[in-house]
């Protein structure tokens, strides 16, 4: 065997170990009910906030504690704790993404991924402010 | 029906619409007139290619005139225009209207465009015979780029976006029924506070001539395969392939720059996405180098080199549709919008795949190819090993990044790496191993054949000072795993065999980019794993406790809040929250850092004010500040604050409360903080108040005690009657402030009025500070990366020069 078919038999190998790894690494977005049932593995679970008064984040107590309710895409509400600083302006998330696995009835989570209506990426004239003003002129 | 509107001006849109059409004309005159030469039609070559480079300058003028029309727009601020309003405000510095322009997706496009013309001009007056054909290429990636400015309807389809489309025209809104709407239009929307940063300046033209370079070995490439040319090119396109691996690393890097001193993630690096995007190409473009090298001196290596310089380019046209096209969407930081142009994207980047992959193959058969196996005691061997080893690299990092294009391609729904760091180490940091090990094993290689025995004894000192300054490092640092040492090794065995090699060569140092090139190469790597690897969090309410690698985010608990003037001791630090500065939209924080000696002594200390904005729209962005040490940098950013706007305003005391005391009756009340108690009445007053209430009927004080936390306190209101009228003297302290409101003869007691002050909100700021050990050999190993690329890119371009002479001779 030429040395140079040696070396493409190692590369396809090691190409097909860069799939096998990323399909075995990924993650995959998921509701709570997966997240249960498999409490090892760490999925991304999209879903929407709910019983905001119960939102809770102390940082006199503990800078890095804050747990919330999320509600994925089937209804299903779970507590989700997060141990860091609570990201501002939360409470007006449209969409969150957290990251992370089950403990127990808790989800916790290592990352928050929250979608806001944001100024830069969204497509909308202010109007509220401008209405306001040709009231006054006329 | 037209609505006459009051105060817009047109006359910028319709003349940079004008020059838009102007700059797709011209590009596709240009790679027509090119193509024609190329292929030589009616014999009528030089005709041919006079046309093309008129076609190509009209091309050029007409760019340089959308870049001016439309910085014009945002530097004098005309709102009626969407780009204007969309990215740019008042408010803005000139530097940052810079920035401005290229924030948006048509800006970036014109950037490049622009770097395709300035490296179009230099080409067109120094390939002589490869003009034509390569001239073809970069016309028709003109083409492409211009029409991405177009915003004109072909058959219901949108082709490209102007960025001179007006606001009206670009949003619905009742306002625009109002002839004078833009009367209330008065300022833009701004520019994202994130890229308010000098590296923002200065990253996107340096990472766009980078895009913009890769171009040159791509259409040397195509020309040759057309013109069945397979090896004349490469001699000139090797200095320009050099500079577009130069640039495009720089950029990179200046990415990453931004990324540490402005974005609050704590690192320069993130494996994010777009970052993503840019290094795969480079990655493919760096073994392009080493296999265009390996070819010019034997011959082999050829089908790599056309394969891997194709694959250059097109990645980069892939790296653009996936930063542009939205479908990154949700999985990046950078945000980019769609602007419906995916399918032109797409259109493109098919285009040019079916053009390199499709001549390639086309020509595949006639292809030289070498049977001879190369020795493996020859250089040739370990830059092809090399080679292929960043193409690997460069594809595992490919495959996870476009794991969003495999969900809408198959309808999927995989998540990235829930850990992506981790997910990337794996693989990256092997392949990074052995390529450091590569660069020392390759250069102290001759090309054709070494000797083994020689090569032994040449590797033995650079091995030596490897090992020893390996135990040098990760004693001290106690990195104490076996792949990061190994890392640390190969840095070294990377730094010391380039650093022979330089040695040996001595006398003719123009040649040694490469060698110079690698030593930087390694002192970037040995940066990377030391600050990473020993990165400490110094935000931990205790001291000397260091988490190791893969720790849980449980166990971390890298914020630490700061009550305003509290000091907190925090490893070797006492760190104080001491106020604010405000320069809107800026939020300085000062945080007063005392380094304390093993003695806990203040050995010196210094502020550091981290900044963070809070935008309404955007939430806290917090900038970092850094305290650069040579051996380590400082690092801290506000995590949380207190949005001021949420306190109310109070008064300082809370509203009176009556008591009443019997007089002779010792009593005691209750307050909230503190005890009060009556001693008893006092007619005989203190000078000062003696003489305030000299000449009353009557004028008496009530004694006082209160029992604060700071030991007891004596208060003396006083009431007065002076000719009939009543007064009364109030004391403030102890946070009480007591009013002897009135006494009562008959029931023989008195009435006071109590007030405690209202505690007022305690401030404070949460935040991180991080350590990263060894940073600056990052930064200086990028330095001198770069001046080895220069090295090399003017010995080769000497050598081409050279070349070039003597076969017109």
């Amino acid at each position: 065997m030429k040395r140079s078919h040696i070396i493409l038999i190692v590369l396809i190998a090691t190409a097909i170990g860069v799939i096998i790894s990323t399909v075995g690494d990924s993650s995959s977005y998921e509701t709570f009910e997966v997240a249960i049932e498999n409490p090892d593995r760490e999925y991304h679970v999209v879903g929407t906030l709910t019983r905001m008064d119960e939102m809770k984040y102390e940082p006199e107590v503990d800078a890095n504690l804050f747990t919330f309710f999320l509600q994925d895409s089937k209804g299903e509400v779970h507590e989700v704790v997060y141990y860091g600083t609570k990201p501002q302006d939360f409470e007006r998330s449209e969409q969150v993404v957290i990251v992370g696995k089950m403990e127990g009835e808790q989800f916790n989570a290592q990352k928050i991924l929250t979608k806001c209506p944001s100024k830069y990426t969204e497509d909308e004239v202010e109007v509220t402010e401008h209405v306001a003003q040709p009231k006054q002129n006329s | 029906m037209d609505i006459q509107y009051v105060g817009e001006n047109l006359l910028a849109g319709k003349l940079g619409h004008a020059f838009v059409i102007l700059s797709f004309v011209g590009s596709l005159l240009a790679f027509f007139a090119y193509f024609f030469s190329t292929i030589q039609l009616e014999n009528r070559e030089t005709s041919w290619k006079k046309l093309g480079r008129i076609a190509f300058w009209i091309h050029g003028i007409a760019v340089i005139g959308i870049v001016v029309t439309l910085f014009g727009i945002i530097y004098f601020h005309l709102y009626e225009y969407f780009y204007a309003w969309s990215h740019a405000s008042r408010a803005l510095p000139t530097h940052y209207i810079v920035s401005a322009f290229w924030e948006g997706q048509e800006g970036s496009f014109l950037l490049w465009t622009f770097w395709h013309i300035v490296i179009g001009m230099v080409l067109m007056y120094s390939t002589r015979k490869w003009e034509a054909p390569v001239m073809s290429v970069v016309s028709l990636a003109q083409v492409a780029l211009s029409s991405m400015l177009l915003g004109i309807y072909v058959l219901g389809y949108k082709v490209g976006s102007s960025p001179f489309i007006l606001l009206r025209e670009a949003m619905e809104a009742p306002i625009f029924s109002q002839t004078n709407y833009l009367e209330f239009i008065t300022d833009g929307n701004g520019l994202n506070p994130l890229l308010q940063n000098p590296w923002m300046v200065i990253h996107p033209p340096v990472l766009f001539l980078g895009f913009a370079s890769t171009i040159v070995p791509f259409a040397f490439a195509i020309a040759g395969l057309f013109k069945k040319d397979y090896s004349g090119w490469i001699t000139a396109a090797l200095p320009w392939t050099l500079f577009g691996a130069m640039i495009l690393g720089t950029g990179i890097i200046m990415g990453g720059a931004w990324a540490y001193e402005s974005l609050n993630f704590g690192g320069y690096w993130a494996w994010d996405p777009v970052e993503n995007a840019s290094l795969v190409p480079w990655l493919v473009m760096i073994g392009a180098v080493h296999v265009m090298n390996a070819y010019r001196k034997t011959g082999n290596s050829l089908p790599t080199t056309f394969i891997l310089v194709i694959a250059t380019f097109i990645l980069i046209l892939y790296a653009t549709f996936l930063t542009r096209s939205g479908v990154l969407g949700d999985s990046s930081v950078h945000s980019f919008t769609d602007l419906g142009m995916s399918g032109q994207l797409l259109v493109f980047l098919f285009i040019f795949i079916i053009m390199g992959v499709g001549l390639l193959i086309y020509r595949w058969k006639s292809l030289p190819k070498t049977d001879k196996e190369e020795s493996t005691y020859s250089r040739e061997f370990w830059l092809f090993i090399g080679s292929l080893l960043l193409v690997l690299s460069s594809f595992q990092v490919l495959a996870t990044t476009s794991i969003p294009v495999f969900n809408k391609i198959f309808g999927t729904n995989v998540a990235p790496p829930a850990d992506p760091i981790a997910h990337y180490n794996r693989w990256q940091l092997p392949m990074v191993i052995l390529v450091l090990i590569l660069t020392t094993i390759g250069q102290l290689l001759k090309y054709k054949k070494s000797n083994p025995a020689e090569f032994y004894k040449k590797m033995l000192w650079p091995f030596i000072l490897s090992a020893g300054l390996t135990i040098g490092i990760f004693i001290p640092f106690e990195i104490y795993t076996w792949q990061y040492i190994l890392l640390i090794f190969a840095s070294a065995f990377a730094f010391f065999g380039n650093a022979e090699l330089i040695r040996q060569q001595l006398g003719k140092l123009k040649a040694a980019g490469a060698a110079v090139a690698h030593i930087g190469f390694a002192m970037m790597l040995m940066g990377v794993l030391i600050s990473s690897a020993r990165k400490e969090v110094v935000s931990i309410n205790n001291s000397g406790f260091s988490y190791g690698e893969n720790f849980d985010a449980k166990a971390t608990r890298e914020n630490v809040l700061l009550w305003k003037n509290e000091p907190l001791v925090m490893n070797d630090y006492r760190v104080t929250y001491t106020g604010d500065s405000v320069a809107e939209p800026n939020h300085y924080y000062k945080v007063f850092y005392e380094k304390l000696n093993k003695a806990g002594e203040v050995a010196y200390s210094f502020m550091l004010t981290p900044n963070a904005q809070i935008n309404p729209k955007m939430g806290l962005i917090a900038s970092p500040d850094t305290k650069h040490y040579l051996g380590h940098d400082l690092y801290t950013h506000v995590t949380q604050v207190i949005d001021k706007s949420t306190i109310k305003e109070q008064p300082e005391y809370a509203e009176p409360k009556a008591y009443t005391f019997k007089i002779g009756e010792s009593d005691t009340i209750m307050l909230a903080k503190n005890l009060l108690m009556l001693d008893g009445l006092n007619t005989t007053l203190s000078p000062e108040m003696a003489a305030k209430t000299a000449g009353a009927e009557i004028a008496v004080s009530a004694r006082l005690r209160v029992k604060t936390l700071e030991g007891e306190k004596l208060l003396e209101p006083v009431y007065a009657i002076k000719n009939g009228t009543e007064f009364r003297y109030d004391v403030a302290e102890a946070d009480l402030r007591v009013t002897f409101n009135k006494i009562d003869p008959k029931s023989g007691s008195i009435e006071l009025l109590i007030a405690e002050k209202n505690p007022g909100p305690r401030e404070y700021i949460i935040m991180k500070a991080l350590k990263f050990p060894m940073i600056n050999l990052l930064w200086i190993g990028t330095v001198v990366l770069v001046i080895g690329f220069s090295m090399a890119v003017m010995h080769r371009y000497r050598e081409a020069k050279r070349i070039e002479a003597r076969e017109t001779a």
